[in-house]
């Protein structure tokens, strides 16, 4: 669908790193979920993170905008640094940084209230809009961006849980992009859609790269080959291997990695 | 290829489908029997439920209406010793209770000396007199004119008229009557028919009553003998014997009189015809016949001797205009002499007697007259302790809901403070009631027996239940809407406040009105606190002394008016309207804004 090998080539050329990783850790209480991560994260670029089921790729992405805080046996350790800050810094609010780094969930999660409301919120919360007006052009803005606007331009009184699964998960999508993130967080935003949902939510994310940088969680193979320019493969905490997506499906210097590709272990 | 397949011919494990095998047979049975002790369960609780609500409506009939007596009578300025331009403190103080009384001891002129004269004012409630008051005080220029002012009859009138001493029989009569007087006032009453054999049979039937209480007494005379006996043939000295022995001849004596007395009842009762003598223990027999009533002291078949209750036109002669009336209980069982039926009926038949709707129980509020007192105090009582727990209990319990739900870390303390939420409400109500004792009134002052006192109590007890329908309601709120709250930056409180709390609401409410339903019918703790007190008075705010229904309705129990037990079961039935319609409410929120997740 996508020619991965020319948008990466392109891509990682200009681009900078957004986030640097450096021996990260992550504790479940006794379990050590994360295990000496380092991976510097490049801006406007597609990230994918791949691994068997457990493997730590969802905890990973949760400690960059510190949404694991809200798990209280969760420790992390480590640098992490999105643009040059450090995201654990005592003095660093995890909502000023979740505004920066937004975040889309695996299942659908709407809250139950209008489409306008659900886009709305987040702009409202952190004041960026002054009048109803502002915001009326920033959940317009949010909505195209999230290609929803045409679908529910006539209806955004209805409830957001009205929607169908993968415009709610769009919807979502537009929630996230409407406080201005620069960083975009999507654990298996496809995985409770369908085909045609998941090529819609494919395109967007390809949409979405010239804005932002997005860092991907999927179980899919093909959907990481289809949207990242880079791909991480993680498995049991440790993070295997991370390169141009098409050096990995195409050329993995792991064992592990190719195993895992090419369907031997997962 | 599997073996089932290989082998078709083979008997198959499970028998045919259609012939069902003994082990599926006894299944069935066993899942019957189940659904019957099912059916059977319910039908049973569903009759003990229509028993309780059916007897507690047909009692609360007797308190929905009231009796009203609209004799006319003249505010005469002499007797009330005020004129119209008196001042208004004056006319109120006037003695109209007096006035009432002279009016209806008038009426009947037969009711002469005290016990009588106490009788006929009996008939109409003491607060008929303020009503009347103040009527007056409003309206001065009724001074010295004839009025007719509905007077609110006694609870004994009330009940009378409820039928709740029996009923007033009218026996059909052939005869005609024949009533001479004589000098003693005694009345010689005489029928045409026998019209008074049925009434004597009723009458003599209670001799056989007398009769078996004779022979009781006469057995254990009997048991006497056989000891005296036993101890006479058990005595040492000849003296001891002899003493004895005159003590059984003593005794034997005695049981002779009493069978030879019961035996003579026996043939009396036995007899078809002969006299009776009427007293308190027996039906009463009643004439109305020459504009009054007369009461049977004696009967005979035909006849007998009687007393005039109220005015009669003497003598009576061959008259086929009269009615025999007869009571279905005996005048020492009611509250209402033969003298006050006659009274009553009299007025009745004069139109002077309303029933109408009894307002008064909505309107009022307590009184130490069960004809006069009302649910108002109560229910305003109840209403204003409802406020305060409430505003206490609301607020406090979502909070605490939230804080431990949301923000508590969980640790060994949390839990701890957790399991003893769930333990609070299992605590007994009263303890909360020494609780609020000890506490609230001792250590803090608050007034006894006010709703504020009350509230208080009922916040704790109400707490427990709020706070866990409350946290079962936020739990229910899937993680997901707040990850997505906090995924585009909001704060936890933000996430709490504008999409937990939200969505639980109707959980909390749910519970906040269940628990709410539970304090409104709580007696026991507002007992320890004084709200049990008498109060006539409306509470006007959360600070004045009250009493709310269900301490009410245990106080209206406790009295032995019927009319308090009326009024309390027809209170138990507001009471019961408001716990439903708050169940009701409960459930409609739960059905139109529960959401599934």
């Amino acid at each position: 669908m996508y020619d991965t090998s020319k948008t990466a080539d392109s891509a990682t050329e200009q681009m900078s790193t957004k986030f640097h990783c450096a021996d990260v850790q992550v504790f479940y209480g006794e379990t050590h979920a994360i295990k000496d991560v380092n991976v510097d994260i490049q801006d406007k670029t597609v990230t994918a993170f791949i691994g068997p089921s457990g493997c730590g790729k969802s905890t990973f992405l949760r400690c960059l905008n510190r949404m694991n805080d809200t798990i209280d046996v969760a420790r992390v350790q480590g640098t992490i640094l999105l643009d040059g800050e450090d995201v654990y810094d005592a003095r660093v609010d995890p909502v000023q940084l979740r505004a920066k780094v937004g975040m889309v969930f695996q299942k659908p999660n709407p809250f139950p209230k209008s489409i306008y409301e659900n886009v709305a919120y987040g702009p409202k919360i952190h004041g960026m809009a002054r009048n109803k007006a502002d915001l009326d052009v920033i959940v317009e803005r949010a909505l195209r961006r999230a290609a929803l606007w045409d679908e529910v331009k006539d209806r955004l009184d209805a409830s957001g849980t009205g929607l169908s699964g993968g415009q709610q998960q769009r919807l979502c999508i537009a929630r996230a992009v409407a406080t201005e993130p620069e960083v975009l967080l999507m654990d298996e935003p496809a995985s409770a859609l369908d085909p045609i949902a998941t090529s819609q939510i494919e395109e967007l994310i390809d949409e979405l790269r010239q804005n932002y940088a997005v860092v991907i969680v999927t179980h899919s193979m093909q959907q990481a080959a289809r949207v990242s320019q880079k791909t991480a493969f993680f498995h049991l905490g440790n993070l295997v291997e991370y390169d141009d997506t098409s050096k990995i499906f195409t050329n993995p210097e792991d064992p592990r990695t190719e195993s895992y590709i090419t369907g031997r272990i997962g | 290829m599997t073996d089932a397949a290989a082998q078709p011919s083979a008997a198959p494990a499970h028998g045919s489908l259609a012939g069902a095998s003994n082990r599926l047979r006894q299944r069935r049975r066993a899942q019957t029997r189940l659904k019957a002790y099912g059916i059977a369960a319910i039908a049973f609780a569903l009759l003990a439920l229509a028993t309780l609500v059916g007897s507690v409506v047909v009692k609360a009939t007797g308190a929905l209406t009231n009796t009203h007596f609209t004799y006319e009578m003249t505010l005469s300025t002499e007797a009330l010793g005020v004129t119209p331009e008196s001042p208004p403190e004056e006319i109120l103080r006037a003695p109209y209770g007096d006035l009432i009384d002279e009016a209806l001891e008038a009426r009947f002129p037969l009711a002469t000396g005290r016990t009588a004269r106490r009788e006929v004012d009996a008939l109409v409630s003491n607060g008929a007199q303020f009503q009347l008051a103040q009527h007056v005080v409003e309206n001065p220029e009724l001074l010295g004119q004839s009025v007719t002012y509905p007077l609110i009859a006694s609870d004994r009138t009330d009940y009378y008229f409820q039928g709740g001493y029996g009923d007033l029989l009218t026996p059909e009569v052939a005869g005609r009557l024949t009533v001479t007087g004589s000098e003693d006032g005694t009345l010689d009453i005489r029928s045409s028919e026998e019209d008074f054999a049925e009434a004597l049979q009723t009458v003599k039937q209670s001799l056989y009553g007398d009769a078996d209480r004779l022979r009781e007494q006469a057995a254990r005379q009997q048991n006497a003998v056989r000891v005296y006996g036993e101890r006479a043939a058990a005595a040492e000295t000849e003296e001891a014997r002899e003493a004895q022995l005159e003590r059984q001849a003593q005794a034997e004596a005695k049981r002779d009189d009493l069978l030879a007395e019961a035996e003579a009842l026996e043939e009396r009762a036995a007899a078809d015809a002969g006299t009776e003598p009427l007293d308190a223990e027996n039906i009463s027999l009643l004439i109305e016949a020459g504009g009054g009533w007369i009461k049977m002291t004696e009967v005979n078949r035909s006849g007998g001797e009687g007393v005039a209750l109220t005015e009669v036109d003497l003598p009576i002669e061959t008259s086929a205009d009269w009615r025999f009336r007869t009571t279905t209980l005996p005048e020492g069982s009611r509250r209402v002499s033969d003298r006050q039926i006659a009274w009553l009926e009299t007025l009745k038949a004069e139109g002077a007697v309303e029933r109408d709707f009894n307002t008064r129980f909505f309107t009022a509020a307590d009184s130490r007259a069960p004809e006069l007192a009302g649910i108002r105090g109560a229910l305003v009582g109840s209403f204003w302790t409802m406020m305060v727990t409430f505003a206490l209990a609301f607020p406090i319990g979502v909070l605490a809901a939230i804080y431990l739900e949301e923000f508590a870390p969980k640790n060994r303390f949390t839990n701890f403070i957790e399991v003893n939420i769930n333990n609070l409400a299992a605590v007994p109500s009263i303890v909360y009631g020494l609780l609020g004792l000890a506490v609230f009134i001792n250590v803090f002052g608050v007034p006894r027996s006010a709703p504020l006192a009350g509230g208080l109590v009922l916040t704790l007890m109400t707490l427990p239940t709020i706070i866990i329908a409350a946290r079962a309601a936020i739990k229910a709120v899937p993680p997901s809407i707040r990850e997505a709250a906090l995924g585009v930056g909001a704060s936890k409180m933000q996430a709490s406040f504008h999409h937990v709390l939200p969505l639980a609401m109707p959980g909390i409410l749910t519970g906040t009105i269940i628990g709410m339903a539970q304090a409104l019918g709580e007696t026991a703790p507002l007992i320890m606190i004084g709200m049990v007190a008498f109060i006539v008075e409306t509470p006007s705010g959360i600070t004045d002394s009250a009493t709310v229904l269900p301490v009410q309705i245990f106080r209206w129990y406790d009295f032995p008016e019927p009319g308090f037990e009326a009024r309390a079961a027809a209170a138990i039935c507001v009471l019961l309207t408001f716990l439903i319609a708050m169940n009701a409410l409960a459930i409609f929120l739960r059905k139109r804004f529960e959401r599934r997740w």
